[in-house]
This record gives structure tokens, C-alpha cells and sequence, in this order.
């Protein structure tokens, strides 16, 4: 069946509100609204498989603050989001940590890799 | 002892750096930027998430990747950068006082750029009734606590709110384990970025209650439970519609305000809308070689925008300091609509803006637009806001009966300033500006 | 737990209001084992920290009364308590505006009772005197109450608790008595687990006076609490006002009317409404009160706006008349009829604050009309507050930040509190670390931002200095915790 969805592009603050059409197979045939063609590539992810990018804080030992904050390097699926945060929770690094330091790679088989995007040095 | 510098900057956030570094660019060599926190980067050390600098550098950076972009082109240019000091006093002959650890110190600064950001509105600001509990947070300051210091600030949360920091901190508080119970809305619209509501709200099914608000809050000690009702189009609030959410948080997401004290010791020119500084489209406030950039200036929702308005002010900063600003007309105030009053006068009772100048108006459908006064001629970029969400409507530039400029948006919101770019072509043999929305 | 010497006391106060605190103090200047049981985490946690900080002349009350008789006696002596104990006074005067004419008659009855109970200097001043003394405010003439002062009721508490600590008194706080027997001429006094034996109760328990009263077998008293709502303004409206203006009030009020008055600080204080309620711990501020304070508040001063409010405070009066009765009862001071060694301080609400000195010295005369007092050689009549860095001059400040670095690390961004301040106020001699205490102590978390600067700043202090995780730190102590834990 034939159907249309709407959507916010959530890729850029201009925030598109897309209109989808997606086919029996859900693919995707035409996108309405996008002021960029990020839209499109939004919305195919969207309709197959949504993805965020997962930004969360790991514990620090020893360093100025108790916490480093990290990103994945890419965005994974949407539905891993909460046990790749579960999966830091548990996590403690010893300062001094660096700026886009690997903290784990390939989290949860997503390709992508959790970095730290701040240094911490060590407490006085 | 008084220390002389060409240009001070109050603030070493995203304005302030971006301020510093092209100040540099531009060939100020004496610069010092003044911080009250231990290291730099302002307000997005504690924005971890990303979205920062798609407009700037076409990647979606974190709040701590963005700042440390500046920082490290600021280091690199070797400018003077003074931590752990708080700005006392300034004064409209641009004196600086701060205190630190260190001790009391005078500067005489040629220019100064403020960019000292803005807080946050308090509970106490709205007027909510209720007790006093523990358990009442506003946005930035969960933000703060829970991604710089490791502290959980509650189980169970309604955010009153819908500014981006309250949706940003909604999932935040999802994904570490929190129970967000709702998002309420005062307004029939969400005052935040669409995007955030979806990624933050809907992504983790968080109901968006809109045009409902807090209207009581209980507990004695630690914060029980909230009572939420919906509002009519004035805001007040409809009978019969309240209802409970058993609670132990209540964090408020509810607006911004310019932190602009120190503008105020130095006699500089509120604009009442805005919370920021009166300023022309130098950026130069009411007291001449004072600039303000970023959120002392206004509250913005992107940050990419702040650094380009801190570029802004370095550049006229640059230029007052070179003594290429305001002194070709100094004779030739116009009699034009300056809307300001005698009394703004610099203490020794010269004219803040010497050259000739024209207000710009906010006409029908439009907040505030800034600068809030041009010189005719100049090429100028205009930021505002609009007074509520609508769609496929028009902004017009009107000068007289003419419209000197239109851009038609198919959506247009509160939550996302509106920039529109005025040549000097545009502008030019303009006496009178209005910018509003018109109705095709 | 029997008695012993840790827990044996010749003198109990219940409640570390301003009236236990000067009830304490004064005794701590007798050789007497005193303790103060306080069931908040703090001083002047209830009624005391929670009203308009005015220090009145004595013309609002009933001439004859022992509430008019002390508050003279208070307000003459108050400045030099003040002065002994660190602590911020101003004598701004006061305006009772009249509005239209048939409020002079009010006026003249307030100025016969002022006459009649021996207020000095009260005078009539007219509208043109009323602009100049008051710009802002309209009118059509006044009273002018030239004795009439402000305070910061929370650091009197403070300072009498601290004095009397300084000369000897414990106190127990989160404390709260819920038993009181007699035996052998001795009182024991239980507070949950915990007991205290002594040989007088002094029942200074505020809005609970008659509860504790009743605990120890004198049963007579009903304190019926009368809500006040006040709201909090902005600095920048100190402007607008100098001294405290008060309608005419009106009869069978439990108030003296929404008034405005100037803090000691600087702010502006609109309130108090007075409303009977039910429960003595309904802090509750409400949407139908705040909304009528702001018009009649405007009334008075017009150039007051909505956005000058920065916050919201509720103190509850205990009163001895009900609402249907309405007005003002009298203070009872006096040893219970029933119970030997207990004496009673009941229904003492304003001008509790301005008696409490007053009303310690009749506590010390009834002791002393049963035993011999013995003055203490070693009395420490002085107290030193918290040095406030904001209002030295550059010279003092630099000389400040040399001896001690701390004074250069502002903390509270608003207020313009520093480090040094923040961690005198951490290390009272009281031994309070609530956040409240600190706030209260030092003024951070008072100002327009309301602690959306300085309050994460606090908590890493208090984790530096004394230990507490962010995690134990709570508001007003009990289980009123700031935090649920942490993140990871």
C-alpha cells in the first residue's frame, strides 16, 4: 500500500517538515519539503531504520570532574540508544583523558564509536 | 594599578571566543578575555549533546567540540585569557574592575565587547503557587549537575517548558534512567526547536501537554506531587481541568534572560524585549566602544549565530579601536527617531551614537528585530523573532510605502530566529524601516 | 536512657525562634546548663524567618498590653543588640498612608494609642511631605513613625543563637518533643529515641506552644495559625521605596494590611495577606493571594511590575484570637499555673521580633523570682558575623583577597558572595550545612538567579569542606534531600 507520512527532519535546525511517500516495499518514492537533500537521506533512514546519534557521559577517576561527556562518531539505531548508554554506565576511566579519546569501539556491533568529545587532566 | 588593553572581553563563551579570535584576525593585538569559571567554553561545556555548527562548519558537533574549536584557534593566536575572575564593575568610559583570587584589578580598556550570556527565569520569576520543596530545578542547572558533576537530580520529573534546554534535558534524564512524566506547555505552541521535540519527546514517547501549565506544587521537604492544568488563550487557567502527577522533580524550562548587571552599571541602553542592549548594526551599544554579542545581547536558539554576531562585534570593536567608527559625523546626530532619551547620555553628555542613525521597527507579527537602529547605507543583517507560529507567510523590509525586501517562509515560529541580509543597495536613501509579516 | 550529666539541663527552651534565641542568650549570661530543642534543622525556621523583618514602634497595639509595653521596651533597646551581636539594622521610619479621608481616622487612633503606650516622635505629615519622603508612593497624607526599623530577622535568630552558644547553650536541632513527664522536680523531655531532663521548660514553640504546653500538662492554650503570603523584588526596585509603607489598618484584620517594606538588603517585600488555616505547617503559597498582593502592593506603588518578583515566601502567625474573633490577643508570658517550671510564651506573633529581648529579660525575672541567678564572670556579650565582601570598599577588598584568597572567588553571581563568605556561613558555630542555613547565613541563592549559579558551586564546597556528598545534601534538613543520587 501506497501511504505518505510527515516528519520533522531532525538532521539541521531548519527542522524540514517532510512530507514521505513510501511505497509496498517500503521504500521511499518521493519527499516533499526538504530544503536540502539531507531530507531525503533523513527520511530513508527514518522509514527503514531511524537513527540517532548517542551523546551520554562516562565516570572519570581522578581527574577535575567525575565525568567525560562522549558521542558516537556516527549515528546508530535508534532502538540501541538505551543499552549503548547502559553499556557506558558502567564504564570508569582514569584521567587524564583526551579529546576524541576511543572509549569503545563498535559499540553494540553499530560501527560507530563512542569518543569523548572534552579533555579531562588529572586532579591536583 | 590601572592596566591598559585596546579591547576587553567579558566572557569566554561562544561569543566571547569567537570575538576574541577575530578581533586577532583583524589585527588587535592587545586583547583580554575575562572568564568567571575555571576554563573556557561557557554554557556548551555542559551542552553534551550535538547539533552545534551546522551552519558554521557543516558538522553536527557537540556542545564541548564547538567550544573547543575556538579555544584552540584562540590558544593557538596566543590571546590572553584570565580564568577564575568575575567582572565587578564597568563603567561607561569602559574602566573594568574584576576580582580574583588574585586580587582586585583596574583595567582602562579602548573597546570593550560584552558576551557574558544570560540565566535562566526562576520559579519565583512565573509565580508559581504551592510549597517550597526541594526538588525544583531550572533546566541549565539539571544540565549542569547531571553531565558535569555526576549528580541525579530526580526519579519521577514533569518539566514545565518547552524550551530546547527542557526537551535536550528530557531525554537526557530518559536515557539515565529517569521517569519523565510530561513536558507542559503554557503556550499552544512548543518554544523549542521542532527537531528537539522530536528527537528528545517523541522519540522516547514523552507526552507533550501544550497549553497546559504547573499550578501547584506539594511536599514539605522534598517536592510530592504537581498539580498540571490546562490554560485558556490568556493563559488562565480553565476549572475542572487540573490534574495530579505524583512527582519528586519539577524542573522549569521557561525562558532566558540577558545577564546584562553590568551593561546596567555602565549606563548602557536596555531594549525592553529583548533584555539586551540597544545596539546598531555595529553592535555597538548605547556607550560608545561598548559591544554586545551573543546571549547578553539576545537569547538565541542556535549557536552558530552567536559566534557570527561575536565576529560582528570584534570587527567594529576593531574598527572604534582603529578610530574608524563614529567619528566622521560626530556633528551630525540626525533628528530621525533614535529612541532614546537624553538621559542615556554618555557622563560627559556626548551623543552614545555619533553618527546619524534611523530606528528599525518591529511592525505587525514581528517580537523585536535587531539591530535596533542602522545607519543608512550600510549592509546590514537583521535578526527577530516572530510573535507566534505561522505558516506560508511573508517578512517584508518596509521603508515608507515601499518594501525594500521580502522572504517567504513556509513555517515560521517563535522558537527559530528569523536573519535576513540587507544590502547596502537595499538600504540605500532609506529614511525609515519596518520589517512585519504581511499577509499575501 | 536515664538522666546523667550530658543530659541533665537546669533549663530546657523549646523552639529556636527569635524568642528561644533570646530567651537563651539571656540566660546564657547565668550560671545555668541550657539547651534548646529545635524540631527544624535550623533557627528561626518557622515564624521568626518568615515576616515582614520590621522593627516596630509599638502604636499598632492595644495600650495597656504587655505586646505594647515590650515592643517599645524592644525597639528602644534593639539597635544596640544589633550593634553587640554583628547584626544589619536601619532605622528607615515608617509611613502609615492614608488614602482617602476616611483614613484619618484610623491615623488618629493609632496616633492616641502610640501616645498612650509611649512611641516617641509619631507625627502627621502631609501629601506634599509623603512625595518627599516617598516619591513613588501616593497618598494623601500620613503617619510618620520616625523610631519604626528594619532587620534581617533570620541573622538576629542567628546572632542570639550563635552569642548563646558562644556563652555555653547547646543546641539539638531536628529535635522535635513529642513527650513531657515530671518527677522528682524534674522535667524529661522526649524527643523520639532521645531525652532531656531539666528542672524549667521554657516553651517558646511558636505556632506549637500549645501543643508543647499541653505535652506538659497545661492544657488550656489553642494557637490558631493565620497564613501571611509575601512576595520578594528585585533589587533594582530598592529605588522605588526608603522605608516601610502601610495602609490604614483596617479593624478585625489578623494583619497589619499588605504593606511594602525595604529589606535590609536592598530588596522589596510585598505582604503579608492573613488568612486562617488549618494545618501550622501549610507553607503553601496560592494562586488567588499572590494575585491580590500584587494589585493592592500596586496600589501603594504604582511603578511596581510583575517581572521585579523573584520569588515567593508563606510565615505563618500564631495567633491566640480565631477568625471570628479577628484582631490581635496578647502575649502570655508567665509561669503555667498548673505545671511549676514551665513557663509559657504563647501567641506571640508580631511584634514578637522586636520583643524577644524584652520578653527574655521577663523569662530571666520569672527564674529569678524562684532562684537565686548567678551573672557569669566570663560572659561574652559580642558576636561577629560574616564579613559581607560586597559592601567594603576596593582598598578593604584588596586587603581582604591578600589575607585570606578565598574573598577573590565570587560565588553567587547575583549577590556577589564570596568563597570565604559561603564557607564562614558553612562552619557556623550552630553546626547547620543545609542549604537553607548557608543561604539564609550568607545571602547566596538570594538574588535574581536564585541559585542558578552559585547553588552547583555550594555543593562542590560543601563536598571539599565537610564532606557531604551531593547526595546528603538536603534543603532544610530531615528528608528534604536535594538530590536522588548519581548519574553513574
Amino acid at each position: 500500500m501506497k501511504t505518505n507520512r510527515e516528519m520533522v527532519c531532525i538532521v539541521c535546525p531548519n527542522g524540514c517538515r517532510l512530507n514521505v511517500f513510501v511505497d509496498e516495499q517500503n521504500r521511499v518514492t518521493r519527499v516533499e519539503n526538504a530544503l536540502c537533500r539531507n531530507g531525503r537521506t533523513y527520511a530513508e533512514d527514518e522509514v527503514q531504520c531511524p537513527k540517532r546519534s548517542l551523546t551520554s557521559t562516562v565516570k572519570v577517576k581522578g581527574g577535575t570532574h567525575p565525568l567525560v561527556s562522549v558521542r558516537s562518531s556516527k549515528p546508530i539505531p535508534r532502538e540501541k540508544l538505551q543499552e549503548a548508554v547502559d553499556t557506558l554506565r558502567v564504564l570508569e576511566l582514569t584521567a587524564p583523558v583526551d579529546f576524541h579519546q576511543v572509549v569503545v569501539s563498535d559499540i553494540l556491533g553499530t560501527g560507530a564509536d563512542i569518543v569523548t568529545t572534552r579533555q579531562i587532566a588529572k586532579a591536583r | 594599578m590601572l592596566i591598559n588593553k585596546d579591547l576587553i572581553i567579558v566572557g569566554a563563551g561562544p561569543a566571547g571566543l569567537a570575538a576574541a579570535v577575530e578581533a586577532r584576525k583583524r589585527g588587535i593585538d592587545d586583547i583580554l578575555v575575562l572568564e568567571r569559571e575555571p576554563v573556557a567554553g561557557g554554557i556548551l561545556n555542559q551542552c553534551i549533546h550535538d547539533g552545534f555548527g551546522l551552519i558554521k562548519f557543516n558538522e553536527a558537533l557537540t556542545g564541548p567540540e564547538y567550544a573547543k574549536k575556538y579555544m584552540d584557534e584562540a590558544d593557538g593566536m596566543g590571546i590572553e585569557l584570565i580564568t577564575n575572575v568575575m567582572v565587578q564593575d564597568l563603567s561607561s568610559d569602559k574602566a573594568v574592575t574584576t576580582v580574583s583570587p588574585d586580587g582586585i584589578r583596574s583595567y582602562q580598556a579602548k573597546a570593550v565587547i560584552l558576551a557574558m550570556g544570560c540565566r535562566e527565569r526562576t520559579r519565583g520569576a512565573i509565580c508559581i503557587p504551592g510549597t517550597r520543596p526541594a526538588g525544583v530545578f531550572t533546566a541549565g542547572v539539571a544540565q549542569n549537575l547531571v553531565n558535569i558533576r555526576n549528580v541525579m537530580i530526580g526519579k519521577n520529573i514533569i518539566i514545565l517548558g518547552s524550551g530546547d534546554i527542557g526537551l535536550i534535558m528530557a531525554r537526557r534524564l530518559t536515557l539515565e534512567g529517569a521517569d519523565v512524566l510530561a513536558v507542559v506547555e503554557k503556550l499552544p505552541y512548543s518554544s523549542g526547536l521542532q527537531r528537539n521535540i522530536t528527537q528528545c519527546l517523541d522519540d522516547f514517547g514523552i507526552p507533550l501537554l501544550l497549553s497546559h501549565t504547573v499550578t501547584n506544587i506539594e511536599g514539605r521537604e522534598r517536592v510530592t506531587a504537581v498539580t498540571i492544568s490546562r490554560v485558556d488563550e490568556k493563559g488562565n487557567t480553565i476549572r475542572g481541568t487540573s490534574k495530579k502527577y505524583d512527582c519528586d522533580t519539577l524542573i522549569l524550562s521557561v525562558g532566558l534572560i540577558p545577564e546584562n548587571e553590568l551593561s546596567l552599571n555602565a549606563g548602557i541602553e536596555i531594549d525592553h524585549v529583548t533584555g539586551g542592549p540597544r545596539v546598531d548594526e555595529k553592535l555597538q551599544t548605547s556607550v560608545p566602544g561598548i559591544f554586545a554579542c551573543g546571549n547578553v545581547l539576545q537569547v538565541h536558539d542556535l549557536v552558530d549565530y552567536v559566534s557570527a554576531e561575536g565576529e560582528l562585534a570584534a570587527g567594529s570593536a576593531a574598527e572604534y579601536i582603529g578610530g574608524g567608527l563614529g567619528s566622521s559625523t560626530a556633528d551630525g546626530c540626525s533628528s530621525v527617531d533614535v529612541g532614546i532619551n537624553s538621559e542615556d547620555k554618555g557622563p560627559n553628555g556626548e551623543n552614545p551614537l555619533s553618527y546619524e542613525k534611523m530606528a528599525v521597527r518591529a511592525g505587525r507579527g514581528i517580537r523585536y528585530v535587531l539591530p535596533q537602529t542602522i545607519r543608512p547605507g550600510k549592509a546590514v543583517t537583521f535578526s527577530m523573532r516572530v510573535v507566534k507560529p505561522d505558516r506560508e507567510k511573508t517578512v517584508c523590509f518596509i521603508a515608507g510605502d515601499r518594501i525594500i525586501k521580502k522572504r517567504k517562509y513556509t513555517a515560521l515560529n517563535p522558537a527559530e530566529m528569523i536573519r535576513m541580509d540587507l544590502s547596502q543597495n537595499e538600504l540605500k536613501d532609506v529614511s525609515e524601516l519596518e520589517v512585519c509579516i504581511y499577509e499575501d | 536512657m536515664t538522666a546523667n550529666t550530658d543530659n541533665i539541663f537546669d533549663i530546657v527552651i523549646v523552639g529556636a525562634g527569635a524568642v528561644g534565641c533570646a530567651v537563651a542568650r539571656e540566660l546564657s549570661g547565668f550560671d545555668l546548663k541550657i539547651a534548646v530543642l529545635e524540631k527544624e534543622s535550623d533557627v528561626a525556621a518557622g515564624t521568626s524567618g518568615r515576616n515582614s523583618a520590621v522593627v516596630h514602634a509599638g502604636f499598632n497595639n492595644k495600650p495597656g498590653s504587655l505586646m505594647a509595653k515590650l515592643c517599645v521596651e524592644g525597639n528602644e533597646g534593639f539597635e544596640k543588640v544589633c550593634s553587640q551581636l554583628d547584626v544589619p539594622y536601619k532605622k528607615t521610619g515608617k509611613l502609615i498612608v492614608a488614602f482617602d479621608e476616611s483614613d484619618f481616622a484610623g491615623i488618629d487612633q493609632l496616633m492616641e494609642n502610640g501616645r498612650k503606650n509611649g512611641v516617641k516622635g509619631l507625627e502627621f505629615v502631609d501629601a506634599h511631605t509623603v512625595k518627599k519622603l516617598e516619591p513613588h508612593v501616593g497618598g494623601i497624607g500620613a503617619m510618620l513613625s520616625p523610631n519604626t526599623a528594619i532587620t534581617s530577622p533570620f541573622i538576629y535568630t542567628v546572632a542570639l543563637a550563635e552569642n548563646a552558644a558562644q556563652n555555653g547553650v547547646e543546641f539539638y536541632f531536628e529535635t522535635e518533643v513529642n513527650g513531657i513527664s515530671k518527677r522528682d522536680g524534674l522535667f524529661r523531655l522526649t524527643a523520639g529515641k532521645r531525652h532531656f531532663f531539666s528542672r524549667y521548660i521554657i516553651n517558646s514553640a511558636g505556632l506549637y506552644s500549645d501543643r508543647i504546653a499541653a505535652l506538659a500538662g497545661d492544657k488550656g492554650y489553642e494557637i490558631h495559625p493565620c497564613r501571611g503570603e509575601y512576595f520578594i523584588l528585585d533589587k533594582r526596585t530598592s529605588q522605588y521605596l526608603n522605608m516601610p509603607v502601610y495602609p490604614v489598618p483596617r479593624p478585625g484584620l489578623g494583619g497589619l494590611g499588605v504593606h511594602l517594606t525595604p529589606t535590609v538588603e536592598g530588596n522589596i517585600l510585598i505582604g503579608p495577606s492573613a488568612e486562617y488555616i488549618k494545618s501550622k505547617s501549610d507553607y503553601s503559597a496560592t494562586k488567588g493571594v499572590m494575585d491580590q498582593l500584587f494589585k493592592e502592593a500596586k496600589e501603594l506603588l504604582p511603578a511596581l511590575e510583575m517581572k521585579h518578583i523573584i520569588r515567593s515566601y508563606t510565615g505563618i502567625r500564631s495567633k491566640l484570637v480565631g477568625p471570628k474573633t479577628g484582631g490581635y490577643g496578647d502575649f502570655i508570658i508567665e509561669e503555667s499555673g498548673v505545671v511549676p517550671g514551665l513557663v509559657n510564651l504563647i501567641g506571640i506573633e508580631s511584634p514578637g521580633l522586636t520583643a524577644s529581648v524584652p520578653i527574655g529579660r521577663m523569662v530571666r525575672d520569672i527564674i529569678a523570682g524562684r532562684e537565686e541567678l548567678v551573672p557569669k564572670k566570663d560572659f561574652i556579650a559580642e558576636r561577629k558575623g560574616i564579613t559581607p565582601f560586597r559592601e567594603l570598599t576596593l582598598e578593604q577588598k584588596e586587603k581582604l583577597i591578600k589575607e585570606c584568597p578565598e574573598y577573590g572567588e565570587i560565588v553567587c553571581r547575583c549577590e556577589g558572595i564570596t568563597k570565604k563568605e559561603i564557607l564562614d556561613a558553612i562552619n557556623n558555630p550552630l553546626g547547620v550545612t543545609t542549604l537553607a542555613g548557608i543561604k539564609y547565613r550568607a545571602r547566596p541563592m538570594m538574588g535574581r538567579c536564585q541559585g542558578g549559579y552559585c547553588l552547583t558551586r555550594i555543593v562542590d564546597i560543601l563536598k571539599e569542606q565537610k564532606g557531604i556528598e551531593p547526595e546528603q545534601v538536603t534543603l532544610r534538613g530531615n528528608n528534604s534531600k536535594l538530590f536522588t543520587g548519581r548519574v553513574k
